[in-house]
């Protein structure tokens, strides 16, 4: 008779063979004093914070922490109850109110977590006799909100339109519809959509909607921080846009927005959003508070992505690999999961962390140091940040040492 | 997808086998009966780089929803040929 969690044996064994030496585990980082959003205590070490997708910085800001403060005395710690229940509080629709606003669409509807969002839009929109064609690429919320529909799910190549139009052709007289699922910024990697080719394809074919996952570029991308759809131009093309407040928004929670006229449907039937409870006031009262900062936030990002360039920029003239052009993510590639983890601990010794990203969870195998900036992150922080992945690299015979010796950038 | 565990045709499970080959890391016979998961350790990652090669070699789309029935060489090749043959009806 096999244990419970036997089938798990491989991945235990990998786990078992990288960090079974009890060295430094990133599954055992823990932030013991939070110092502020680009730092922590990590055990006795101060540790500048290069992983935490806070991509604005908004976690302390003052009117959010306020907003959050008075709704916590208001309201108490917590609803109890799910939206369907008594979870609706009159935050939860003033959220939603403020989130449909934003995003200048006629309906919003708030989940508990981003996750659950996916989870709840993607399991329910298609039906029996519909297709889901989603990236290839896209996170794991994704395909497991997908695994909860009925519909046929097909997965295109990453950000390939030409490989989207071939499958959506063959689909071209099956009477479903058709929702293409897609990223604005792909987590990992932090490479962009395609979105002006994707919307093309879209437009030549019938009963074919999009759906975009901003979490990554909700307040990172477009001027007023609506995410990669207006950055291009194409709000209007996008159908639903699924996001997160656990990013440039600062707190937790997930949403859908979008101007179908059946949306209020999903309130009865999505069942991520029917049988969980509901957000905690105070952290509904700090989104609000955190969404009209994102908004007016374009020294916010403007700060975002200088600080991404100087990043890139370092990093790439060390002689490192980076997996995409300057963006808030910059993943380092390292040659095989063993050095990854070297490499990784090395930082993490040093005073930096990063996450440490490994297959499966990556696109090509990829071994990956990823790192994700803050508008907050200083210059000297990240001059600090570059110096010690030149060192660590170079002692771990990554690169050579003559290309640490370099000059100023930025 | 109703047909899986039917008998697929001789140059489908042929043409699998031949693709098969580079993905065959624990060097198993590759017939009908070989399965994915305990004969050739396929993992979900692995699965999904299998999948995409099919679907180009064929030329079609191999919706995800079909391979948890999908255990063996025979059970994906008349899959291949469910799907193929739908799409030039």
């Amino acid at each position: 008779m096999a244990e419970l969690l036997d089938r798990f044996a491989p991945l235990m064994g990998q786990r078992d063979a990288l960090f079974g030496d009890g060295g430094a585990n990133p599954f055992q980082v823990k932030m013991d004093q939070v110092l502020s959003q680009t730092e922590a205590m990590i055990g006795n070490r101060r540790t500048i914070l290069v992983g935490t997708n806070n991509y604005l910085g908004l976690t302390f800001a003052p009117e959010a922490l306020q907003a959050a403060h008075d709704a916590l005395d208001a309201c108490g710690t917590g609803t109890t109850g799910s939206r369907v229940a008594n979870g609706t509080y009159s935050g939860h629709a003033d959220l939603e109110k403020t989130l449909a606003t934003f995003f200048g669409k006629e309906h919003a509807m708030v989940f508990s977590t981003g996750f659950l969002a996916n989870l709840g839009i993607l399991s329910t929109l298609m039906g029996p006799e519909d297709f889901i064609l989603m990236d290839a690429d896209c996170h794991a919320s994704i395909y497991d909100g997908v695994r909860g529909s009925s519909a046929q799910i097909i997965r295109f190549k990453h950000n390939d339109a030409a490989d989207l139009d071939k499958r959506l052709a063959r689909l071209a007289d099956k009477p479903g519809n058709k929702l293409i699922v897609i990223e604005g910024i792909y987590s990992m990697l932090g490479d962009k959509a395609q979105l002006a080719d994707i919307v093309a394809v879209k437009k030549k074919h019938a009963n074919t909607y999009l759906l975009s996952d901003e979490a990554h570029s909700l307040g990172v991308l477009g001027r007023y921080g609506r995410g990669l759809p207006e950055e291009v131009g194409c709000e209007d093309d996008v159908d639903f846009i699924v996001g997160t407040f656990s990013k440039s928004v600062g707190t937790v929670g997930g949403f859908c927005v979008s101007n179908h006229p059946q949306f209020d449907t999903l309130r009865l039937v999505c069942r991520a959003y029917v049988f969980t409870a509901s957000l905690p006031p105070s952290v509904v009262a700090s989104a609000i508070a955190n969404l009209k900062a994102v908004q007016k936030g374009g020294a916010l990002r403007a700060r975002l992505m200088r600080n991404a360039k100087h990043l890139h920029t370092g990093l790439s003239a060390l002689g490192l690999k980076i997996a995409s052009d300057v963006s808030p993510v910059v993943a380092v590639v390292a040659p095989d999961v063993q050095t990854a983890v070297t490499f990784w601990r090395g930082l993490i010794e040093a005073g930096v962390y990063v996450n440490l990203a490994l297959p499966p969870a990556t696109p090509f195998g990829y071994s990956l140091l990823r790192a994700s900036l803050c508008a907050a992150h200083t210059e000297e922080q990240l001059e600090e940040v570059i110096a010690i992945f030149a060192k660590v690299a170079s002692d771990i015979g990554l690169i050579t040492p003559a290309k640490t010796k370099r000059t100023a950038v930025g | 997808m109703t047909t899986i565990g039917t008998e697929p045709s001789a140059q489908t499970v042929a043409a699998l086998v031949e693709i098969l080959g580079p993905f065959n890391k624990t060097g198993a016979e590759l017939k009908p009966g070989t399965r994915f998961t305990e004969d050739l350790n396929f993992d979900s990652l692995v699965v999904m780089e299998f999948v995409a090669v099919v679907e180009d070699t064929f030329d079609i789309s191999v919706p995800l929803n079909i391979l948890p029935d999908v255990a063996t060489i025979r059970d994906l090749a008349a899959a291949v040929d469910e799907i193929v043959a739908e799409s030039k009806s």
